[in-house]
């Protein structure tokens, strides 16, 4: 089977201008300038096949933004190829479109100063979508996204979580078969997030909607993506399935342990002598993180309850952020 | 499956003629416009009180000019307190904002979400721009066409024929100011900063669409220069159509070169779209 989108080897470069300070430096700019490039992205490839929900991850700046741009037809690759549904996005913009949606998480698409529907019935034209589809689609996203109370609010007295349900729902109107987020739960509190993700499973789940989502939250990726990209400083770091990452890469389990009262804290040292880390997350909750081929968990639990009166305690695999944060400051995978 | 088959259309294609699509989907545009506007129906009070005063203005200034003669320019003091007050009345009309429009949506990032919807930018918003237009008709011209009427010397249209070519020669002035704040706007893309720029082109089409004075009162040479240009067929030959200086054939020539300007306006700023937008760029990582 053919990929849905096919990435080649895609580069983006941004030419800025420096801008040198002060009076003196506001005339020179007048007359000389200095531009510097940044290549945003820099030779990213990844193909990615229809049904599938794979996150995208980076740090600001990390270039997941541009390339989600370029995927939709905004911005134009300086260098590599896209095929995205059969089009080159940035050459058959108004075709591709048609087939896209797309929700920018700190913009909105819909009609800042008019309800809500109104905007709705905008696209509806947009996409020539039938009175029986488009009534149907609204119906159901206004029962999970719980929006048909804000239909008829102007967009501006909306709040943010509010508005991004709209917009979501807004984005899958016209059933596309493709859809782009770019940090769709940025901002948001964890009941709406929660919500997104569940509305996004279902999306996926049941219109077998390709999903690829930017986000730099990682409880998104855990919750929707069964495979990431990471990608730092314009370049991929890594593709593959989330699982195979925390097998590859998780390094390091952690023990949660919780001292039965504060008479144990001064016997703490005596359970790092043997080198292992501690780290404190309340008085009496610490965190002791260890090397998976250096110690057994047994090993470790054995130490803390030989040497301390522990109340409880917690096997954990270290978050993925860890995983994440070191990846980034490797620059490479494994 | 090839990638072909992947594409899923939204609804059957044969649900409607592309004509008939493409239509109602400006359309809804232009209901958007419209609906948009009446968020701020409020702001059209002091419109028409702008619009009093500037006419006032004129009145006086035109009144002392022509205590010492009878015509000037070819214009009586009745005829052009009528150029004067019916050239604001249609400038109410045609007036858009897609320049700036464009310049914001720049500068914000907010153009991108235009980008992403299979419609031509500069149809959405040109469309839009028809339904403020429409909407500040009943909000704005014909409050401010009644209000001049009773205060100034206005004469009526020369005849309903008259009218009707006027009425023609001002929606072609609309498209004609629109593709061109379009085209205009679409050089926010490549310069980013275009304010001075707009304002510069506000003050200059003020003074060569025939605003502020009929062209007649320009030297020949310059009158015969903007003859192949576009500028002037925005107010002054709607105006000439209105007073009945422009009738049978002439009002025809007139009304055809009107649209033959507000169609190579519209190709000029797809062109400037084109050459313009492969060079978006958008903040943010």
């Amino acid at each position: 089977m053919s990929p849905l989108i096919e990435v080649r080897n895609l580069a983006k470069e941004f030419r800025s201008f420096k801008r040198r300070e002060g009076v003196l430096g506001a005339v020179q700019n007048l007359f000389v300038r200095e531009y510097v490039t940044i290549r945003a992205v820099d030779g990213v490839s990844f193909t990615i096949q229809q049904g599938e929900m794979v996150g995208y991850i980076g740090a600001n700046g990390a270039g997941k933004s541009t390339t989600l741009k370029m995927l939709t037809g905004i911005l134009v690759p300086t260098s590599g190829s896209i095929i995205s549904n059969g089009h080159v996005p940035y050459r058959d913009r108004r075709r591709y479109t048609r087939h896209i949606g797309v929700v920018f998480g700190q913009r909105t698409q819909l009609w800042w100063d008019i309800a809500v529907v109104e905007s709705f019935k905008l696209l509806k034209e947009i996409y020539e979508i039938s009175d029986v589809d488009y009534r149907r689609r609204l119906g159901r996203f206004s029962e999970i996204l719980n929006i048909g109370e804000y239909l008829h609010t102007p967009v501006r007295k909306l709040s943010l979580g509010e508005r991004m349900r709209c917009d979501l729902a807004a984005s899958l109107l016209h059933n596309p078969p493709l859809l782009f987020l770019d940090e769709p739960t940025i901002g948001l509190d964890v009941v709406a997030k929660e919500r997104i993700r569940e509305f996004l499973k279902e999306v996926n789940r049941a219109e077998r909607t390709t999903v690829l989502l930017t986000t730099h939250d990682l409880s998104d990726i855990e919750e929707l993506s069964r495979r990431i990209l990471i990608i730092d400083k314009g370049r991929l770091l890594f593709d593959g399935d989330l699982a195979e990452m925390k097998k590859r890469l998780a390094r390091y389990n952690q023990v949660k342990f919780f001292l039965k009262d504060r008479s144990q804290i001064p016997r703490l040292a005596e359970v790092t002598s043997n080198g292992l880390a501690l780290e404190r997350v309340d008085e009496l909750t610490y965190i002791m993180r260890f090397d998976r081929d250096e110690h057994s968990s047994a090993e470790v639990i054995r130490t803390l309850v030989n040497r301390l009166e522990v109340r409880d305690l917690l096997i954990e695999e270290e978050p993925i952020e860890e995983i994440v944060k070191r990846i980034y400051l490797s620059g490479e995978v494994g | 499956m090839g990638a072909a088959l992947l594409v899923r259309e939204p609804s059957p294609r044969s649900y409607r003629p592309a004509l008939l699509g493409t239509l109602r989907t400006y359309g809804e545009f232009v209901r958007m416009g419209f609906v948009d506007t009446l968020a701020y129906r409020l702001r059209y009070y002091t419109g028409i009180v702008t619009y009093f005063i500037y006419v006032s203005v004129y009145y006086f200034i035109w009144k002392a000019i022509y205590e010492h003669g009878t015509a000037i320019g070819g214009f009586d003091f009745p005829q052009m307190m009528t150029y004067v007050a019916v050239g604001w009345i249609i400038r109410s009309l045609y007036f858009n904002n897609i320049d700036q429009d464009l310049a914001t949506q720049v500068s914000e990032g907010t153009l991108v979400m235009n980008l992403i919807k299979p419609v031509s930018i500069q149809g959405a918003l040109i469309a839009t721009a028809l339904g403020q237009s429409a909407f500040r008709l009943t909000m704005l011209t014909l409050p401010t066409t009644l209000v001049l009427f009773v205060v100034f010397p206005v004469r009526r249209p020369a005849s309903l024929l008259q009218f009707a070519a006027f009425s023609a020669s001002v929606v072609l002035s609309f498209f004609i100011v629109a593709a061109l704040n379009f085209a205009v706007g679409t050089l926010a893309i490549r310069l980013l900063s275009i304010l001075g720029l707009l304002r510069a082109k506000y003050f200059l089409l003020e003074l060569l669409s025939g605003l502020l004075i009929p062209i007649s009162f320009f030297p020949r040479i310059f009158q015969q220069a903007l003859n192949f240009l576009p500028f002037q067929y925005i107010s002054y030959i709607p105006l000439l159509i209105y007073l009945g200086k422009l009738s049978g054939a002439a009002a025809w020539k007139a009304l055809g070169t009107q649209a033959f300007w507000a169609l190579a306006l519209v190709a000029l700023g797809d062109a400037m779209w084109r050459w313009s937008s492969r060079k978006i760029t958008v903040q943010g990582g």
